[in-house]
């Protein structure tokens, strides 16, 4: 039966993959801007249909049709604190407390690595390539291999202040290679000459780097302890194993997900989830913007000509 | 991400050997801690004795190995996760390659390209457990597949109950999760193309198709190659999509670790773990092998 589904999956798939072979751009875009919007479709759909059903009423289902939409029940049922419920409001302060120590460590390693890759050195290409295992290593093996670690060295999982350094440290290390990437992208349009200019007027290192450097690429410092944050915040795998007690927002949410009987509380959680992550975003789309406007601003009065504008494309670049 | 020239930007001014490692020194040590360290950690527990509780340090044995293999379980899971890997990967190459292609050379604007970009990106920064939940309303056996099958199309008559935990809603829900490691790096490829060859090729008479299937598409490869690798990989080693949407009923070997890991089996995990590494490397040697082949033709 399921190899039904793959066959006319594939048919579909077949359409605008050989639009884009066989015609003129022209001709290939309306198709191509059709399959772009069936994406679209199928990669915001499901989320909203869970953004629709959090808001039904006490006798919501778990699926479609919705029952007395516009109401906040589900909302208000996360925080009564039922016997599942325990831990929700306490799992999300965790998660941000958490994700803020995250996000300045990942902003603090993808500054130093940044500098560091601003000159070749030895063993400079092996280190690359470490910090990009990183993104390519399953969050599961990352989790268990860290799990034997701490059971060899005798650590007690998830036990006081000392518990939260293996998922401070993991969620580091998953957030490292977008942040050290956002760096790589800051340094590869940088002027130089700033820096040259504070040293040869007698400005030592340590004070070139405070008064001139940091200064020109503080956005790109704050993009990568974003990513830092974003991150940690909705990290599940590579915590799963190491946390112990402590329970943050995805792994509570993973609990209440395998416990017998779904109820649409599920759908409000994942909804006030999407909204911290994205209201971030706006917040970073917000500051680079701003940012963008006063150095456009600088450069018309001054000609300067130097530009940092790590952008979330910039971010996701391999180079 | 290829050679080194692209990984050193030699911008800064002269320096220290000192001043190096201090920069150097912090996020290697992390790295070591929390990356290497583990997943050396991983083989070493693979070849250690099991203990009631955990395993004995430095009792080598290949017990483990043993264990796993010993039924048929691990070696069939194991194959049906290449399989389910494999084809992740190759939907993720039909659906991402024209989605990067629209988005790199389709659009016009530079604005309305990066905006159009963030929208594409913006799911990543959704927590991946959430991502999983929100297709229980979509593929449930009420859910908005369903409906439409039976009642807008009158396709099937009754609701088709095997559509939630069945292997086609764990490869949906995984191509969904993780096509944008395919888009992307396509992406970034295909904007950043060397507009002088298509131009010639141009001039020198090709048919549109054939600009594309000549000159785009080859150039394109590398970003298509940095996709499959990362699709692979993840999926392989994918386990909280299989446990949740699959229901318990179907296997990954992530989710046989994590059952090895809670009997508890921890040499058993740990060789189960070793063998994905080792696939995943075969994977992706056969992957780049075949990229070297690509450029000498």
């Amino acid at each position: 039966m399921t190899y039904i589904w793959y066959l006319i999956a594939l048919v579909l798939l077949v359409i605008p993959f050989s639009a884009m072979m066989f015609l003129p751009i022209k001709r290939s875009k309306p198709v191509l801007l059709g399959f772009f919007l069936i994406f679209i479709v199928f990669m915001y759909g499901p989320m909203l249909t869970m953004g629709v059903l959090s808001f039904q009423g006490p006798f919501g289902s778990m699926t479609l049709p919705a029952k007395d939409l516009g109401s906040l029940h589900w909302f208000t049922e996360l925080r009564a604190e039922s016997s599942l419920m325990v831990g929700v409001r306490d799992g999300i302060t965790k998660s941000l407390w958490v994700s803020l120590v995250v996000a300045a460590i990942t902003a603090a390693l993808s500054l130093s690595l940044g500098m560091a890759f601003r000159r070749q050195f030895r063993g400079g290409g092996i280190l690359f390539y470490a910090i990009l295992l990183s993104l390519m290593t399953p969050g599961l093996l990352l989790s268990l291999g860290l799990s034997f670690l701490l059971y060899y060295i005798g650590f007690n999982k998830g036990e006081g202040m000392l518990g939260y350094v293996p998922i401070i440290g993991v969620q580091a290390v998953w957030a490292l290679p977008f942040g050290f990437l956002v760096m790589m992208s800051v340094f590869n349009r940088y002027d130089a000459r700033a820096e040259e200019a504070a040293r040869d007027l007698g400005a030592s290192s340590f004070t070139t780097f405070r008064e001139v450097t940091l200064p020109l690429i503080w956005t790109g410092v704050f993009g990568a302890g974003l990513f830092g944050f974003t991150l940690a915040l909705n990290e599940f795998e590579r915590t799963f194993l190491i946390s112990g007690a402590i329970n943050t927002l995805p792994l509570k949410l993973y609990i209440i997900t395998s416990s017998s009987v779904l109820r649409p509380y599920v759908y409000s959680l994942g909804v006030v989830t999407i909204i911290i992550s994205f209201l971030l975003i706006g917040v970073f789309l917000l500051v680079s913007a701003i940012t963008g406007r006063k150095k456009a601003l600088a450069i018309e009065e001054d000609g300067s000509g130097v530009e940092d504008i790590p952008s979330m494309t910039a971010a996701a670049s391999g180079d | 991400m290829g050679g080194n020239s692209a990984v050193v930007a030699t911008t800064g001014p002269r320096r220290s050997p000192l001043t190096t490692l201090a920069w150097v020194l912090p996020g290697t040590i992390w790295l070591l801690i929390f990356l290497i360290a583990p997943l050396v950690m991983i083989i070493l527990v693979s070849l250690w004795e099991r203990t009631p509780v955990g395993f004995a340090a430095f009792s080598f044995s290949l017990d483990a190995y043993g264990r796993i293999f010993e039924t048929s379980v691990f070696l069939d899971t194991l194959k049906n996760t290449i399989f389910r890997s494999l084809l992740v990967t190759g939907l993720c190459i039909l659906i991402g390659y024209p989605i990067a292609f629209y988005l790199a050379r389709c659009v016009k604007t530079i604005k309305f390209q990066i905006a159009l970009f963030i929208v594409v990106l913006a799911p990543f920064w959704v927590a991946y457990v959430v991502r999983i939940i929100a297709w229980l309303p979509v593929l449930g056996r009420q859910g908005v597949i369903n409906y439409f099958l039976v009642e807008v199309l009158g396709v099937v008559d009754e609701p088709i109950s095997a559509l939630f935990y069945s292997t086609f809603a764990i490869t949906l829900a995984l191509v969904q999760l993780y096509v944008l490691f395919m888009v992307t790096p396509i992406f970034f490829q295909l904007a950043t193309l060397d507009e002088a060859a298509i131009e010639a090729a141009r001039d020198l008479g090709a048919t549109p198709g054939k600009v594309f299937r000549e000159v785009i598409f080859p150039l394109s490869l590398p970003g298509v190659l940095i996709g499959c690798i990362f699709v692979f990989v993840l999926v392989m080693g994918e386990f909280a999509t299989v446990r949740i949407i699959g229901g318990g009923t179907i296997q990954s070997v992530g989710t046989l670790v994590n059952d090895y890991y809670t009997i508890p089996d921890l040499p058993a995990a740990a060789a189960a773990a070793t063998m994905l590494v080792a696939v995943m490397t075969v994977g992706v040697a056969i992957l780049l092998r075949f990229s070297k082949i690509r450029e000498v033709v």
